[in-house]
């Protein structure tokens, strides 16, 4: 399913974006003259140290929040609000997650209304498939794992087809093992649904070993400071990918990058 | 909810509490000339059951409790929710709020008596006024403290305003709604009793101070323990129904409704 033959266009593009917010009588610049784009169908990583904006520029792109200056445009259209087809994924799963409902109703929260009755039911199990989590439709959220509970949050935003995944820091509150399946799990779903990713982490080894492109963020306040293609073969693999010299002179030249992001 | 055991050990004290209430009275180690002992009021009980007064009075009690509740949680989840969600509506109405709450119910009954004179509807007014407020204060506070995560997924997946009220909004505050009502509940048995004894003649109330007046001290205390018995069990149907309404929540949460 990808690259079908549109894979030039861009699905967001970002011009001379910033963000201020009103600070005790003076004004915080969190994001300041930033800009990107992000190919349809790719898997664009965006990593940066702590305080860089990280999380800001996900609400920008979600539509979450409004840039103060600067042009957001999602699919050709200015970004006001949350773009259609553009879903969230946020890193803390059990806030997000509705506890007072099983695993399929939270599934179904962005369908009800939208798609019939039959429908809502075939892509609930789809997407339930799609993260492996097949036969927990029942379960209550409290009821699993950490790792479990990210995968309903990553099935109820591909429960609505998106064309892109906004995950901001997914994975960051789970162990090296979860993470580690999960993100074989997103190049997987990637793979199978074209959609385009934007996956922003602190760990470099992950936003290399996911990403089509890794774009470091600079700050604060916060900046896209270099984009850096990744030219790694496909499927990617646990061991084998990450012992790669490519792999590893990736990871030299960006964490180099994000120091100098940090002292520039 | 989990099903509970008998208490044994709670039971056999509030057994020998009462023997020996029974035996301080027989034995005249304490005296005075209305204090029956627990075997009297058993018998003012009966008497009171066989003569058919004791379920007049009740009825007339639950109905007024159960119409002022419903009145009451109604009034006071509908503006805790309106004040909940609108700043607007926070900014014009709090203030007129926050001055009719501190002022005690009870302070109404003369006032409701001189515009609606001894009858159900004074009653209703003070039970409605002082019940409002427990339901008020937990829908409003709930609905706020609702996570602004949970917003930001409204806002993701797209969900109307009215979906996300419903399907998020109301459900994260439930539990804190369900505790409002069944405080709201408590406090509208309690007004009932006190309108009946001062506002309305009929009902447990009344009851109470007619046996009073009639000195008539074992009918009396058998209508205050009907009294108990009745907060007892309104308030154990209330928890199973809140345990209904909290089904699937995490048990952390409905176990503390």
């Amino acid at each position: 399913m990808r690259g079908h033959g549109r894979g030039s266009e861009n699905v967001f593009e970002c011009r001379g974006l910033g963000l201020e917010i009103p600070h005790r009588g003076t004004t915080r610049t969190i994001v300041k003259d930033l800009s990107l784009d992000v190919r349809r169908g790719e898997f664009f990583s965006i990593v940066g140290a702590s305080g860089t904006g990280k999380t800001s520029l996900v609400r920008l792109l979600g539509g979450l929040m409004r840039a103060t200056c600067g042009s957001l445009v999602c699919h050709g259209v200015t970004v006001d609000g949350p773009p259609p087809d553009v879903v969230v994924v946020f890193q803390d799963y059990s806030r997000a997650l509705l506890q007072w409902r099983c695993v399929a109703a939270n599934v179904a929260l962005g369908l009800e209304g939208r798609v019939s009755a039959g429908e809502t039911e075939r892509r609930v199990t789809e997407a339930l498939q799609l993260v492996g989590l097949d036969g927990h439709g029942r379960d209550y959220p409290w009821q699993l794992s950490g790792g479990m509970q990210q995968r309903v949050q990553i099935a109820r935003a591909l429960a609505l087809r998106p064309q892109v995944l906004l995950m901001d820091e997914p994975f960051a509150a789970l162990d090296a093992m979860t993470k580690a399946s999960l993100q074989d799990e997103m190049l997987r779903i990637h793979d199978r649904t074209g959609a385009s990713f934007v996956f922003i982490t602190h760990d470099i080894e992950e936003a290399i070993y996911l990403g089509d492109r890794v774009a470091v963020l600079g700050g604060p306040p916060g900046q896209i400071y270099t984009t850096v293609p990744i030219d790694l073969p496909r499927p990617r693999e646990q061991v084998a990918t990450r012992q790669m010299p490519t792999f590893l002179a990736y990871r030299a030249q960006i964490h180099a990058a994000i120091g100098d992001a940090r002292s520039g | 909810m989990r099903a509970r055991r008998v208490n044994v050990p709670g039971l056999v004290v509030i057994a020998g509490l009462a023997a020996v209430w029974e035996m301080a009275v027989r034995s005249g180690a304490i005296e005075f000339d209305y204090l029956p002992a627990p075997s009297a009021i058993v018998g003012g009980g009966w008497a009171l059951i066989a003569s058919g007064d004791l379920f007049v009075e009740a009825a007339h009690t639950l109905y007024a409790v159960w119409l002022g509740w419903m009145l009451a949680v109604a009034i006071g989840s509908g503006l805790g929710l309106l004040l909940g969600l609108s700043s607007a509506a926070r900014t014009y109405l709090q203030a007129s709020l926050e001055l009719l709450r501190p002022l005690p119910a009870i302070a109404f009954l003369p006032v409701a008596l001189l515009i609606f004179n001894f009858s159900l509807t004074t009653e209703l007014v003070v039970i409605v006024y002082a019940a409002t407020w427990p339901v008020f204060m937990n829908t409003m506070g709930g609905v706020m403290a609702v996570a602004s995560r949970l917003h930001d997924v409204a806002r993701t997946l797209r969900l109307t305003r009215a979906q996300a009220v419903a399907n998020i909004v109301l459900p994260a505050a439930l539990p804190a709604i369900v505790v409002g009502c069944r405080l709201s509940l408590g406090l509208s048995l309690v007004m009932a009793i006190i309108a009946e004894m001062l506002g309305n003649p009929h009902g447990l109330g009344h009851a109470i101070m007619s046996e009073l007046q009639a000195m008539q001290p074992e009918r009396m205390f058998a209508y205050v323990i009907i009294v108990g018995i009745l907060a007892i069990v309104l308030n154990a149907g209330l928890r199973r129904v809140g345990a209904y309404l909290l089904r699937g929540h995490p048990p952390e949460v409905a176990e503390h409704v």
